[in-house]
């Protein structure tokens, strides 16, 4: 590994970033927090000749209130989101994501970014990033893209980043008060916990206990971190009771072991998905009506 | 090689590095600062715990050239002027927190940032901000009430000297 790298930068802008990537293009590889990208170059996994540090730009690592988006800048640490008051308030399934993560020292590096676009299946950001429909914004010198989330990442460790672009940020829909997000992780110790399994829920219920609309996306569960749509198309329109809980459990059991056929995990993973999926889902049905009594509170 | 100016305990060095330098061999070995240890090399273990801009990190996962124009704290920065130990290393001294004393300087720099920030931390804050350092030997206990008598020796002397700092050198 030792001379391989031949240049550094430290960038300080965005448009600095933009005009190494057009210059090196293949040759470059962005850092930011290194949690994962050292180690991987260390294991002799990567050896990129030049690198370019993202991480001391504040211009991409702002979180961004509007009225009805949250934008997430692609360097805010999982420290800074954890502490967000937006995070901490009205989205805590994602501020519990966050915490989740490493320890205070990871926590303190690694960024949103660093977790989309590394793509592991186990990457605990992108369970609740996919169940909100987040899109992420890339740029480069000559263009800015935008694509859903869920279309970026392509497989196990792969993503749709051309090797001029940078992923500036991530952004997403606030949501209404008939709306909820919950986050539920299986992991092995607390403090250095890489998931084996979570699952972020999204629901919208309307007054009649129906299922208007849910997203699930799931992290370890697969070859990527991925939306569930046959159990999302399954629940929609229907009554939320225990039934229906019952039978969305069996349906999630099902596809676990159809999708890890093979794998030492399968055994363990469909019942524990069944668990998972029922604290998230409690999870987000507690939001929702978080959201409902603030919403009456403040009129 | 690349030539690079670091500020590390309130010092400038300019050095010359390799490029894939991380910033724990460069303190180690560049600059001969051997308290911050190496355990694990990847993330687990925060043995190489130092501080940077005041927040905790992993010095084996943060390449040095990526540490340019940040402060830079570590265990060495800690003992006052006068050469009597800071509070946190006295408490760990007097609570038995300490026995191999492998991961202390990381637990010490845990500890700071931890109360830096949260001069008053509930156990659970405690436990929380120690949990990136591992320790083989202690059990945990002896070092989360040496982090709370600590809180309170600096409480106590922020109170008596109202205007002297507490801190560091
Ligand atoms: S040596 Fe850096 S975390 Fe273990
Ligand atoms: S005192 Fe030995 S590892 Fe903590």
């Amino acid at each position: 590994m030792r001379d391989l790298v031949q240049n550094v930068y430290q960038a300080k802008d965005t448009d600095s970033i933009l005009n190494l990537l057009d210059q090196y293009q293949d040759e470059a590889k962005i850092v930011a927090g290194g949690t994962d990208l050292i180690i991987q170059m260390r294991e002799g996994n990567v050896s990129p000749p030049v690198l370019i540090d993202i991480s001391s730009i504040l211009e991409i690592r702002e979180i961004k209130e509007e009225k009805n988006t949250i934008e997430l800048g692609s360097t805010a640490t999982f420290t800074d989101i954890e502490k967000h008051v937006f995070f901490n308030h009205s989205l805590s399934a994602i501020a519990k994501a966050a915490r989740s993560i490493g320890s205070p020292q990871i926590r303190n590096r690694a960024t949103v970014g660093g977790n989309i676009c590394n793509a592991s299946p186990a990457a605990d950001m992108l369970p609740p990033l996919l169940a909100m429909d987040a899109m992420v914004v890339l740029k480069s010198k000559q263009q800015t893209r935008v694509l859903p989330l869920s279309e970026f990442i392509t497989g196990k460790e792969e993503t749709l980043l051309k090797s001029n672009e940078l992923l500036e940020k991530i952004r997403f829909q606030k949501l209404n008060p008939n709306e909820g997000l919950g986050f539920s992780k299986l992991g092995v110790r607390n403090a250095l916990a890489i998931a084996r399994l979570s699952l972020a829920v999204y629901v919208e219920w309307d007054e009649n206990d129906m299922c208007q609309n849910v997203r699930i996306a799931s992290g370890a569960l697969g070859i990527k971190a991925q939306r569930e749509w046959d159990v999302e198309r399954f629940m929609k329109g229907k009554c939320l009771n225990n039934s229906l809980f019952a039978e969305v459990a069996a349906f999630l059991e099902e596809s676990t072991m159809k999708r890890l056929a093979g794998r030492s995990t399968m055994n363990f993973k469909r019942y524990a998905v069944q668990g998972v999926f029922k604290q998230a889902l409690d999870e987000a049905l507690e939001d929702m009506e978080r959201r409902m009594i603030y919403e009456k509170g403040s009129f | 090689m690349r030539k690079a100016v670091f500020n590390v305990n309130n010092k400038e060095y300019t050095v010359e590095i390799e490029e894939d330098l991380r910033l724990l061999d460069l303190i180690r070995n560049t600059l001969n600062l051997t308290g911050t240890k190496e355990g694990c090399g990847e993330g687990e273990c925060g043995a190489c715990s130092v501080l940077m801009d005041g927040e905790v990190v992993n010095s084996c996962l943060v390449l040095a050239f990526q540490a340019e124009g940040k402060k830079i704290e570590t265990i060495e920065n800690l003992d006052r002027e006068d050469g009597t130990l800071h509070p946190i290393q006295q408490a760990f001294l007097e609570e038995g927190a300490i026995q191999c004393g492998f991961c202390t300087p990381g637990m010490v720099l845990s500890a700071k940032a931890l109360l830096d920030k949260n001069p008053a931390p509930s156990k659970h804050d405690i436990r929380e901000s120690i949990s990136g350092n591992l320790c083989r030997c202690t059990g945990y206990n002896k070092i989360a009430e040496a982090i709370e008598k600590a809180a309170e020796t600096l409480e106590k002397e922020e109170s008596d000297s109202g205007t002297a700092r507490r801190g560091t050198k």
